[in-house]
């Protein structure tokens, strides 16, 4: 009876880690081609890779700058808007829990979630891009906003509700008023949560296509810090260039594909760094 | 002649139509140590928070009768104000997470605007620890954030941030529920402490007859939110009235 008993152990060992592997084969998959492909372009290219223009096509490499320029500004503006908005948004919704509105805020941010991002893409298009008559930075940035509030509202709300009820009744014990419980309790306790939600909307819109396909008008050929000028992102060089037949264009493809990834990573361990340090 | 520090009258609790304390009368004079027993449920939580007006936090609660801390009508005054005059310490020890040793007692004053210069709250910090008995054994880590402590030393630093407002009534929570009996001897200790040479009246919620026996003056017997005897502890000790109060402080309810 023992034997049989290993015997369905192992098996049933076995089994689960072949799943997981199976699972998470693909990841790696991709992380090596990038890597594998990627690599060689970086190095023959070197750092101009990062601040050159793209080459014409048949010819060198040239680089990604006024894409990647592009891509953190499109991030930074977003955030500009986004952040603030999702924060106070989660903020108002977890402290006035019963509240017609924040009732409202829970039920968009969740369903929002996972709203299709061409339909964000084409919603900018018509009130923003239309009325202007032009591409720009701004109109993608707002996109991407679109895109990472619901996001990062989410993650601040669950950073927020996982507050141990018992140290906001200590604040308020202490004759705190409620601003100060809700700021330098709440919010204090939660701030790695919150840091964390703050980042990943971050890396979220640096990765975003869809959005930006018909908003910011794919200009890159030189590096552009106008607001109001027509601008590009990494992902969409990618789905550009990829979709050509020119050897050297699909090389800068890769190349791009390894800088956006470095660029997740970077942010992802900041994030892992961060949020292994939450002690209540 | 001691003053009343504490009076509660006809005060009746409900939470969501339903009650959970029915016209409870208490009086304490000042520097005495009220115990409030009861089994699980009888609302000796919901009378503590009734006091300092933290009920308030919670929804669907309506409160009628009055409770008076010294000169102050608790229902009828600001209840950031009532809070002031009251320190609590809760049932889990629960120091602020986000903050140091030292902010965790210094929180309080500082925010309340209690103190004038950081010289002044260094002292009035080293004087809560110290009431707290727990000075001797953090004075050399006060920068440590508090989870660095034993859970008997994290509810003492509860007790001295809650000592830290200076507050003339003192609420606990079943504060040694969740600590080891040696922690739990001191935080007797301190209770007794601050009674006796400070100007401070204590009433904690407690599970052990023993500890009600052992530190308090007065004792108020709680059952199914009703107040069923109310005394000092010398004579509900030596001669309860009531079978309830006989049997739970034999230790069968």
């Amino acid at each position: 009876m023992a034997e049989l008993r290993e015997l369905k152990e192992k098996l049933f060992l076995i089994t689960s880690l072949s799943l997981a592997a199976l699972a998470i084969l693909p990841i790696f998959h991709i992380l090596l081609s990038i890597f594998y492909n990627g690599l060689p372009v970086l190095i023959s290219a070197g750092v101009d890779f990062l601040v050159d223009s793209p080459p014409p096509p048949g010819g060198g490499l040239g680089g990604i700058g006024p894409s990647l320029v592009g891509t953190f500004m499109l991030a930074f503006i977003s955030s500009l808007v986004g952040i603030p908005l999702s924060f106070a948004s989660a903020l108002f919704s977890v402290e006035f829990p019963d509240n017609v509105i924040s009732r409202g805020v829970r039920v968009l941010s969740k369903a929002l979630l996972q709203i299709p991002s061409i339909l964000v893409g084409m919603l900018v298009y018509t009130i923003m891009v239309v009325p202007m008559g032009k591409f720009s930075m701004l109109a993608g940035s707002l996109a991407l906003a679109i895109m990472m509030i619901p996001y990062v509202t989410t993650y601040v709300e669950e950073a927020l509700e996982n507050v141990p009820k018992t140290y906001r009744e200590a604040g308020y014990a202490l004759g705190l008023s409620r601003t100060k419980v809700v700021f330098k309790i709440s919010v204090s306790i939660a701030k790695r949560g919150i840091l964390t939600g703050v980042l990943m909307g971050f890396a979220k819109v640096t990765g975003e296509t869809a959005p930006l396909l018909f908003t910011v008008g794919k200009q890159r050929q030189m590096i552009s810090l106008d607001p109001l000028g027509y601008t590009d992102s990494i992902s969409l060089l990618i789905f550009d260039f990829i979709q050509t037949p020119y050897a050297n264009w699909h090389r800068v493809a890769w190349g791009s594909a390894l800088v956006l990834t470095s660029i997740f990573l970077l942010i992802f361990l900041a994030t892992r760094s961060l949020t292994r340090r939450v002690v209540l | 002649m001691r003053r009343v520090a504490l009076s509660i009258n006809d005060l009746t609790v409900k939470i969501g139509g339903k009650e959970i304390l029915k016209r409870i009368n208490i009086e304490i004079p000042e520097r005495r140590i009220l115990a409030v027993m009861g089994p699980s449920g009888s609302g000796k939580s919901t009378l503590l928070r009734a006091i300092n007006r933290l009920l308030d936090l919670v929804p669907g609660c309506e409160v009628s009768g009055r409770v008076r801390i010294y000169d102050t009508e608790v229902y009828s005054s600001d209840p950031y104000k009532v809070r002031r005059l009251t320190g609590m310490v809760f049932q889990v020890p629960n120091p602020f997470p986000n903050m140091s040793i030292y902010d965790n007692v210094a929180v309080g004053p500082k925010m309340n605007g209690l103190v004038k210069d950081k010289r002044e709250l260094d002292d009035l910090v080293r004087w809560a620890l110290e009431r707290a008995m727990l000075w001797d054994e953090v004075k050399d880590r006060l920068k440590d954030p508090p989870n660095k402590l034993s859970g008997g030393q994290q509810q003492r630093l509860c007790l001295a941030r809650a000592l830290a407002l200076r507050p003339k009534l003192l609420l606990l929570d079943e504060p040694t529920a969740n600590v080891d009996p040696i922690n739990a001897s001191k935080i007797e200790e301190a209770l007794r402490g601050l009674v006796e040479s400070h100007d401070i009246t204590v009433v904690f919620v407690t599970h052990t007859p023993y500890q009600a026996v052992r530190i308090s003056d007065y004792v108020a017997f709680l059952y199914m939110g009703e107040l069923i005897e109310f005394g000092l502890t010398q004579e509900i000790a030596l001669n309860p009235k009531h079978e309830l109060t006989m049997r739970f402080l034999k230790g069968e309810a």
